[in-house]
C-alpha cells in the first residue's frame, strides 16, 4: 500500500497530466497541503515508485526558461493509478464514522 | 536565486548524476527559489541518495574490506620492494647477507610483479564495486596512507617508496571508470597470477592472513567478467 507522501505525488501528478514534472508536482503539492515539500524528497519518492512500476519519467528537451535545463517529467502508470484509487478507498472505507468526518458531514454520530 | 549562493549550489549539484543535476538544478532557476534555501534542499536530495547507496554491501566491503586493508598492505610490499632494491643497488649491504644477488632479483621480480597486479586489481574492484561511493573508498584509502605517511622512520628510504602502488592502482581506478565488461580469460590470467605470487615463499612466509586481501578482488574481477553481457560493477 501506499504512503501518504507518495499518494500526493502520485495524485498531483495525475492531475497535471502532461504538464507533470518536479517543480509542477512540488507547487502542486505545497499548494495543496499548505507544507513545504523538498526537492529530497521529491526526488527520492518519484524513484521509488518509479522503480515500483507506479510512475514512468523521462527527460524532456531543454527548455530557456529553465537556463537550458531539461525537465523530469512524470507520468502516472495504470499500475500507479490503481494503487491511488485502493489507498483512497483504504483511506475512505477506515474514516467512516471518524468524528471529523461526520462533523464535516454535518450528520450526527 | 542570488548570484552569491548558486555557484555553492552548482558545486554541491556535482554530486548529483547528470540527468538529476539537470532537472533539479532547472527546477531551482524556474521556482527561483532562495539561494541557502536551494543549497539545502541540493545537499539534502544528496544526503538521502547516499543514504539510499549505503544500503548496499557494496560500498561497505569496498571500504572495510579493501580501501582500508588493501592501502595498508600495499604500502608494506612498496617499503619492502624499495629495501629490496636497494640491497640490489647497494652491494655491500649484500656482503655477508646470506642471500645471494640472484635471489634478491627474484624477490624483487616476484613482488613487484605482485605490487602491480595487486594494485591494479584493488583499483579496478575499488572503482567497478560501487562507483557512486567511490569518494569515500578514495578517502578511506587515504587515511593508513596519512598515518604511515606521519610515523614512516627508515632513514635509508624516501617517503616516497610507500606510495610505489598509487600508480597502478589510479590506472585500475580508471579502467574500472572507462570499461563496462573486462576480458574473461585476462581476468582469470590475473587471478591466478595474483594467487601464485601471493603465496610464493619469496612473497610470504606462511600465508599472512591480510595477504588475501590482494586476492580476493582478483577473483571478484574474474566473478564479474564471467556473464556475457554482464556488467562489471555496478552499484
Amino acid at each position: 500500500m501506499l504512503g501518504e507522501f507518495e499518494y500526493l505525488l502520485i495524485t498531483a501528478a495525475a492531475g497535471l497530466g502532461d504538464k507533470a514534472y518536479g517543480a509542477a508536482i512540488r507547487e502542486e503539492m505545497e499548494v495543496t497541503t499548505g507544507r513545504r515539500c523538498s526537492i529530497g524528497a521529491l526526488y527520492t519518492t518519484i524513484d521509488r515508485l518509479e522503480t515500483k512500476g507506479l510512475l514512468k519519467t523521462w527527460m524532456s528537451d531543454a527548455t530557456p526558461q529553465r537556463g537550458g535545463r531539461a525537465k523530469r517529467m512524470v507520468r502516472v502508470t495504470s499500475k500507479g493509478v490503481q494503487a491511488a484509487k485502493n489507498f483512497y478507498d483504504a483511506i475512505t472505507r477506515v474514516s467512516r464514522g471518524a468524528s471529523w468526518v461526520v462533523n464535516r458531514t454535518g450528520r450526527a454520530s | 536565486m542570488t548570484s552569491t549562493h548558486w555557484p555553492l549550489v552548482e558545486v554541491a549539484a556535482r554530486l548529483l548524476e547528470r540527468d538529476e543535476r539537470e532537472a533539479v538544478l532547472g527546477d531551482l532557476l524556474e521556482t527561483g527559489e532562495g539561494g541557502w534555501r536551494g543549497l539545502l534542499d541540493v545537499l539534502g536530495l544528496v544526503v538521502r541518495r547516499q543514504i539510499l547507496h549505503w544500503r548496499s554491501w557494496r560500498p561497505w566491503l569496498a571500504v572495510f574490506g579493501l580501501a582500508l586493508p588493501g592501502s595498508l598492505l600495499l604500502m608494506g610490499f612498496s617499503v619492502s620492494i624499495s629495501s629490496i632494491y636497494e640491497r640490489l643497488v647497494d652491494r655491500r649491504i649484500l656482503i655477508g647477507s646470506p642471500h645471494p644477488i640472484h635471489e634478491a632479483f627474484f624477490q624483487l621480480l616476484c613482488r613487484g610483479l605482485l605490487l602491480i597486479g595487486g594494485s591494479w586489481a584493488c583499483g579496478f574492484v575499488m572503482g567497478s564495486m560501487s562507483r557512486r561511493t567511490l569518494w569515500v573508498s578514495i578517502a578511506s584509502s587515504c587515511f593508513p596512507c596519512l598515518f604511515c605517511l606521519v610515523r614512516f622512520r627508515e632513514p635509508s628510504l624516501s617517503r616516497l617508496c610507500l606510495f610505489l602502488f598509487l600508480l597502478p592502482a589510479i590506472w585500475g581506478v580508471r579502467q574500472a571508470l572507462r570499461l563496462t565488461r573486462l576480458n574473461l580469460t585476462f581476468a582469470i590470467f590475473l587471478a591466478i597470477a595474483i594467487t601464485t605470487l601471493t603465496i610464493l615463499p619469496t612473497n610470504s612466509r606462511g600465508v599472512w592472513a591480510l595477504n588475501w586481501t590482494l586476492v580476493w578482488p582478483a577473483w571478484y574481477i574474474v566473478a564479474t567478467a564471467q556473464g556475457d553481457g554482464r556488467k562489471a560493477g555496478q552499484s
